[in-house]
This record gives C-alpha cells, structure tokens and sequence, in this order.
C-alpha cells in the first residue's frame, strides 16, 4: 500500500516537474536556452531514428569499458606484485601516492598530444586512472593478509604459489572488488571529461558540440541519454554487490 | 622434579624422543626494550607423549610452542625435533592456535580439506571427499559441511579448526588454548574428541593452557611455567589411569590432589597479580 503511493507520488513529481517544464510561460530569450520537454523527445527521437545516437553511445562504452578492462587488470597485475614484494613497494611507493593523488584529466592533454583525438588518449586517461585506485587497493589487500593464515598453511606445507592460490588471491578480493566498483564511476567520469575535452564521437562530444552551436535542445537531450546510462549502471552495480554478498564477512 | 633433571633422565634412558628444548631461549627487543619471554630452558617431549604447559600469561608457553613450530629462531640453545635442530617452519606438526585461522570464503568441509590439496600431501579426489566426510563426522559436523565459517558458532568454528588440523594426521599436534573461549560442557566434550583421537593416531602433543582442570584430564606430564622472564617451575607427572573419563575425572580423589598441588605451585605468580 505505502509502496504504491510511494511509487504515485514518485510519478506525480516527475510529471509536474516535466508539465512545468513544457508550460511555464517564457520569453523567447529564456525559451531558447530553456528548450522544452517535447522539443527534448524529438531530438532524441531523430537521433535514434537517423541511428546517429547508437554511434556516439558506442562510441563513449567503449571508450570506458576498454579503458576500465585495461586499467584492471594491470592495476591487479601490479598490485599482486608489489604486493608480493614489499621491499619494492617501500621503494617505489612515494611515487606511486604522488600520482594517485593527481587528478588524472590533467594529464589528458598530454595523452592528446601523444595519441591524437582518437579512441587511444581517452582509453589512456581512463585506464591510467583505473589502474592507481585497483592497484592501490590490491596492493593493500595482499598486505594485510592474516599473517597467522599465512603461518598455518605453510606448516600444512604450503608452497609459496599455493599460499598465493589459496590464500591471497581469496583474501584480497573483497578489496579488489570494492575498488573495482567505486572505479567504474571514476571510468564513467573521465571518459566523459575526455570527450568533452577533445573528440569527434561520444555523448561527451554530443554534449559539447550542441551547447557548441547553443542548440539547448540538444545538450539537455544528450544529458538525458547520460542519466539514463548512469542509473543502468548504478543498478548493475548494486545487483553484482548483493551477488557477492555472501562470504563477504 | 626439576625441567632440566627430568630431560637429562630421559634422554639417559635412551628413550626416544620427539622434541627438545635444549636451553632455548627467547628475546624480543620492543621500541627499544629487551623483553625475555623465555629464559634459557630444558624440556624434553617423548614421542606420543601428551605433554601440557600452563602457568601465567606471558610466561613464554606460546613461545614454546612457536619454537617447536619452527615459526620462532631461539635467541640461545637449541630445539631439536626427532634429534635435527629446528630451522624455519616444522612442516611436521599441526599447530591449532587459539584463533581458530579457517579461510572465510570456504565452507566447513573445503576448510577441513585444505591440506590434503597441497601438492606435498596431494590425494585423489575421492579420497579426499571420504577422508573429509569421516572427519565431519568424527567431530560432530555432520549437517554444516557446507557452510561458511561465518554461520557457524564459536564451537563449531573450532571443531573445523581441529578437524583441520587432524586431517592430514601430523604426527606431533600443537595446541595453544584451543578451547579458551568455549562454554564448559561443550569444551568437555571436545577435550574427550580430542583425548580419543589424538591417542587413537598415537600423537604426540604440547598443550598449552590457563586451566589447570584440562591439563589433569588430558596430560601426562605437566609443566607449570612463572611468569617474567617465563621459566620452568616445576614439572609433574600424572598418575592417572588410562583412558580418562573426561566428564567424570575431575571427581575423582586423585585429580583433586594434583589439582590442589598445581594450585599451590602457581599461587604464587597470583598473588605477584598476574592473571592465570
């Protein structure tokens, strides 16, 4: 029952909200900065029909699905292995924090200038920053290891590669996992930041280009696409959260 | 009978033994401060001898069993194991430790059969799966092989635990408050688990414990530590029949003479106010 109303409610605000929008009185001024709910839909509507939408789209996924799967993976990579040897990891890890802390667009000009406007500085800057924040955490999650698990398996006789199997795989996956959830809004972010910056293709550009040539109309629609992308992906995210739920302790 | 005297006679006796503690001692240095955790000590372990250490906290009882371990170097003197000094981990013995270290993300039955997947002790898949259920049921697990540590109460945890620990039968178990934590009925039932199987498989064990009840019931010989710098006060055999009764010993004349000598003997690092 207080479900239903909530969801009533919920439908109510969001339609007040749009009918407002669409008839507030407004000069033609406002009106063209404004736009209106209805010019919004038909601008997505074109776009979906002419297909162009699905370009930029693709574009954007790529983008940031390549750059999240490249800066995994070697974040885990790495992190495994400083992991493993921390004398390296004492050398090595004032550098590390000093990158970790930079804001990693302000490299993206630099990227653009090495790789040109294409896919390959955005999959860069997006895997750059993948990479620190899962290869910080592994780092962490090998370290902190139960020293007296460790203890007890190689008094079982454990080699080392099966206290790395067994053991330090397992143990910092809850750690690997948190970083690589609380990344993908960091690879969402800057794959939009690098399209904004410099790019032909993608929601980012979609976005920059309409406000470009002050088509209002055009930037709320591709902000549109944009919530609906991040409300996806939010819900995937929390779904794969209570899937792992489970031996999290 | 002194710690020292009682390792000379054995090793004289030709008797064999299984490990020891030939003047070991231990020191750590904390921020600077030299700690002696244990002071230069004799004891010898006979093979399937059911040895118990008890005394104050940090008298060096885990110490000991950490030197048998391998897991500790001893500062001075020497622990022998079957007569070969100790370097590095003793992968001989199975050390159950009073936090019970079972792997989160496996179940009950995965955690008790951990050590048979290591390639040292590799055993066919279907062995293992008998060895496993044979253990689950031995210690009364029977229905929670597949859960998670996590849903298991602190009784069961360390039946696991144990069951961990003897799967993979090492023929010297080390036991440093196994049961610290457990309420009395369920620690009773799990000292007679632990008294049948550990002289079914002949065993030899080093038993470290604060109750001085469950060293009676399971020992055959006693140690009873002091505490700072830990040493040996005393060692005492016990003169009681086997196989004990372990639910109904402690009623016995026998054990509340032994009972009441330890309690003389240990009174006194009480009164110095350390905890036992």
């Amino acid at each position: 029952m207080t479900a239903t109303r909530r969801i009533l409610w919920r439908i109510f605000l969001i339609v007040a909200l749009l009918g407002f929008w669409q008839f507030v009185p407004t000069s033609r001024a406002t009106q063209f900065w404004l736009s209106r709910p209805s010019q919004i839909a038909a601008a997505l509507w074109r776009w979906l029909e002419d297909g162009s939408l699905w370009g930029h789209l693709g574009a954007t996924l790529l983008v940031m699905v390549a750059g999240y799967v490249i800066g995994c993976i070697s974040g885990i990579g790495v992190g495994f292995l400083l992991g493993l040897l921390p004398r390296l990891h004492r050398v090595v890890s004032p550098y590390l924090a000093a990158v970790y802390a930079l804001p990693k667009i302000a490299l993206a000009p630099l990227f653009i200038i090495m790789l040109g406007i294409g896919f390959a500085p955005k999959i860069t800057l997006v895997a750059v920053t993948v990479f620190f924040l899962v290869l910080n955490s592994t780092v962490d999650g090998v370290r902190d290891v139960d020293r007296d698990q460790i203890q007890s398996l190689v008094l079982m006789g454990a080699s080392r590669g099966e206290i790395i199997r067994k053991l330090l795989v397992w143990a910092s996956m809850p750690w690997i996992f948190t970083s690589m959830r609380i990344a993908v809004r960091y690879a969402f972010t800057n794959t939009l930041l690098a399209e904004l910056f410099a790019a032909n293709r993608g929601l980012g550009f979609l976005i920059q280009y309409s406000s470009g040539n002050f088509d209002a109309t055009g930037t709320y629609a591709a902000i549109t696409v944009l919530i609906l992308c991040s409300v996806l992906l939010t819900e995937v995210l929390s779904r794969l959260e209570n899937q792992m739920a489970r031996w999290k302790v | 009978m002194a710690g020292a005297a009682s390792a000379a006679l054995a090793t004289q006796g030709g008797l064999k033994m299984k490990i020891e503690f030939l003047g070991a001692a231990k020191r750590f240095s904390a921020r600077g401060n030299e700690i002696e955790a244990l002071t230069p000590t004799d004891l010898s372990i006979a093979r399937e001898e059911f040895v118990a250490l008890v005394g104050p906290s940090g008298c060096g009882k885990s110490t000991m069993l950490n030197l048998a371990a391998g897991l500790l170097e001893p500062s001075a003197g020497t622990v022998l194991y079957d007569g070969v000094p100790v370097h590095g981990p003793n992968r001989r013995v199975g050390y159950m430790t009073q936090k019970d270290t079972l792997l989160p993300w496996r179940s009950a039955a995965d955690n008790i059969r951990i050590a048979l997947e290591l390639r040292c002790r590799a055993t066919p898949r279907a062995e293992a799966a008998e060895r496993v259920a044979q253990m689950i049921d031995l210690v009364g697990l029977t229905g929670f092989e597949s859960h998670f540590p996590a849903e298991l109460s602190g009784g069961m945890r360390k039946r696991v635990a144990m069951a961990r620990s003897l799967i993979y039968e090492p023929e010297t178990l080390l036991l440093d408050e196994p049961f610290g934590a457990l309420d009395a009925q369920l620690k009773l039932l799990l000292l007679d688990e632990l008294q049948q199987l550990t002289r079914n498989r002949r065993m030899t064990v080093l038993f470290v414990t604060h109750d001085l009840g469950e060293a009676i019931t399971l020992a055959d010989r006693i140690v009873v530590f002091s505490a700072r710098p830990g040493r040996v006060r005393g060692v005492h055999s016990v003169a009681l029949p086997r196989p004990r009764d372990v639910f109904r010993i402690r009623f016995s004349e026998a054990f509340g003479r032994m009972h009441e000598a330890l309690w003389d003997e240990l009174k006194d690092d009480i009164v110095k106010g350390t905890d036992v």
